[in-house]
């Protein structure tokens, strides 16, 4: 009994740490934006695909393969700021970007139906097979692999927005972009950087979750709405609450798994979505910021 | 407007909604065939979901995702209600209507706390959740195999007159459409009374329009009833109309579907959306010999609208006609949500 528990509950990390890498693109972008980018989810599929095609149709190895996806969702990301987010900006709409997003997605999602098709790709990653026994637990180097990308990027992130010049600035604007801009930071490049990261984040998160998911051009669809949760969940904007968020969703979707099964993941993700709203909207940790609640 | 002007106004109102009616009496004899047919009853469908949805997005300025769950509640809701219990059709049909105004209000009781983003979240999760209820509970609903056989509504039998029979694709068009003429004449005489100037002033501002004594809760939850009401009698159709119902037709695309509806014909008008609900079920019709092309035209149609053109088809429209008249455009309310 302890060692399922311990085994879903390591299940329930690895996938909560992929939750995080899409949910932080997430929040990173509203914390910067207040806006919120609904072709998130197609990004990560966009990833998932690239890394898909590299591998198995390129013959490329699998760890470069993460590579190529973060580029990819670097260059989404950079194509839906500049298409998008940027001329919408002057707008000064809160709501206009998201739904211009949700056409962006539903657009990229069927394009991709059109090329792909609805027939589930099976996508093998190398290191599935490997398996790791310690004890009565087993994982596979698959999910050691993400543990460990998944933290680097999630540390690197972080040194990044604490020690470095850019992410310095890149919080400035978070906090006031007017004030920012009048010191000498030009606010739309760094939103453009924000948009790059973020979107570089899901595309990995993509490349690592493809193995895991049922790999369709909606695949993203599924994590995102997740991650929308998560963000709430967490506090909109903020980093350590979407990265515990993001672990607790992850345990919550394995330990649901075992003990109800798994069609009913969603509804007790959404469900503790809906009472968090209701009892603590601002997240578990709460940024200052009063607007939408 | 001095008082001639609202009582042009009025009149060409009047006029419109005769006009429609007109219209509605023509088109089934216009397009004698099934297929055509039922594409008319899916535009009516769609015109209800349209105009429900942007008394909620457009006049109240909640961007609500969950328009698909209302849909399905409704469409759920009477015909579990029919084949359980077995009440006639127009009492079931009440109860869907009464089920999702209810839920609709259940979902608002969180909009009346959140604003904006927060709103679209918790409804997109409530779609989800409906969804997820609808898949999973399968002794009740019978999940993915979806309930079969559905009856259309009963024969309509008015008193010296032959009975009318809604297994005609012709006659059912007549009641979906003339519902949904009825929901549009309802909402309109809705915003263009204290109640729609209510629902505005929260739209563009909240706390002044709460210093002006106005209960924004209260308003929003109203908002939410009547938008998801209207929503769940267009469900109750269409499972009458199908005549099979599976979850995956109030999937959360639905809901962004009906969005770009709402949004390709002009937030913040009535009118608008019918042109929206019309044009984006027909033109994807003409386009299905290039393939399934019909949810890029959604998609592309939404991005590109927001992007070019907000106020959508009646902001087009509007500038056609001051351009036609010489004139400026005229301030009308409504195009920003």
């Amino acid at each position: 009994m302890l060692t399922v528990a311990l085994q879903q509950g390591i299940n329930g990390l690895v996938l909560g740490s992929l939750y995080v890498l899409v949910a932080l693109g997430l929040t990173l972008i509203y914390g910067v934006l207040v806006q919120i980018n609904f072709a998130h989810a197609d990004i990560v599929t966009l990833g998932a695909f690239s890394s898909y095609f590299f591998t198995h149709a390129l013959g490329g190895g699998y760890l470069p393969s993460i590579a190529v996806a973060l580029l990819v969702g670097a260059a989404l990301g950079f194509l839906i700021n500049a298409a998008v987010f940027a001329p919408l900006r002057e707008r000064g709409n809160e709501l206009l970007p998201l739904i211009a997003t949700i056409g962006v997605s539903v657009m990229m999602e069927n394009v991709m139906l059109a090329w792909f098709g609805p027939i589930p790709y099976a996508f093998d990653s190398p290191y599935s097979d490997q398996v790791i026994r310690f004890g009565g637990i087993f994982f596979t180097a698959q999910s050691v692999l993400i543990i460990v990308v998944s933290t680097a990027a999630i540390g690197l992130l972080y040194a990044f927005m604490k020690f470095t010049f850019l992410g310095k600035a890149l919080r400035a604007v978070a906090q006031d972009r007017e004030t920012a801009g009048l010191m000498g930071i030009n606010p739309n490049r760094l939103i453009m950087l924000t948009f790059v990261i973020a979107s570089a984040l899901a595309g990995m998160g993509g490349a690592m979750l493809g193995p895991v998911l049922v790999l369709t051009p909606f695949a993203g669809a599924s994590v995102i709405v997740k991650a929308f949760a998560i963000v709430i969940i967490g506090g909109f904007g903020n980093v350590e609450g979407t990265i515990i968020a993001g672990l607790i969703v992850g345990l919550i979707e394995s330990y649901t798994t075992q003990l109800l099964g798994p069609g009913l993941i969603d509804i007790v993700v959404f469900a503790l979505l809906l009472l968090m709203l209701a009892v603590r909207p601002t997240g578990l940790i709460a940024e200052r910021r009063e607007e939408n609640v | 407007m001095s008082n001639a002007d609202f009582a042009t106004a009025g009149r060409a109102r009047w006029w419109g909604i005769l006009a429609a009616a007109c219209i509605i009496a023509v088109l089934p004899l216009i397009f004698r065939d099934s297929y055509w047919r039922t594409n008319l009853i899916v535009c009516a469908l769609n015109v209800m979901l349209a105009i429900g949805l942007d008394f909620v997005v457009g006049y109240a300025g909640q961007l609500n995702l969950g328009q698909s769950a209302f849909y399905g509640i409704g469409a759920y809701v009477s015909t579990l209600l029919i084949m359980r219990l077995g009440p006639p059709f127009w009492p079931a049909f009440a109860c869907g209507v009464a089920a999702s105004a209810v839920s609709g209000m259940a979902l608002s009781l969180f909009a009346v706390r959140l604003r904006g983003h927060y709103l679209a979240i918790a409804s997109l999760g409530f779609a989800v959740i409906t969804y997820q209820v609808l898949l999973n509970w399968i002794s009740l609903t019978q999940g993915p195999l979806g309930i079969y056989g559905i009856a259309p509504p009963p024969p309509l039998a008015l008193p010296g007159l032959p009975a009318i029979d809604f297994t005609d694709l012709a006659n059912l068009f007549y009641l979906v459409a003339g519902f949904a003429l009825l929901a549009y004449m309802l909402l309109d005489q809705l915003v263009r009374s204290p109640v729609g100037e209510t629902l505005t002033a929260i739209r563009e501002d909240e706390v002044s329009a709460a210093s002006l004594g106005m209960n924004c809760r209260a308003w929003k939850v109203f908002a939410f009833a009547v938008g998801s009401a209207v929503a769940g009698g267009a469900g109750c159709f269409y499972a009458g109309f199908v005549g099979t119902l599976v979850p995956d037709a109030f999937f959360i695309t639905e809901s962004f579907t009906i969005l770009a509806m709402v949004i390709v014909g002009g937030m913040g008008t009535l009118s608008g959306p019918v042109f929206g609900a019309i044009l984006l079920t027909v033109l994807p019709e003409f386009l299905r010999g290039i393939g399934d092309l019909r949810l890029i035209v959604y998609g592309l149609a939404l991005t590109l609208v927001v992007l070019f053109m907000p106020g959508g088809i009646a902001q087009a429209l509007r500038v056609a006609r001051s351009r036609l008249a010489g004139s400026s455009p005229r301030q009308t309310a409504g195009a920003e949500p």
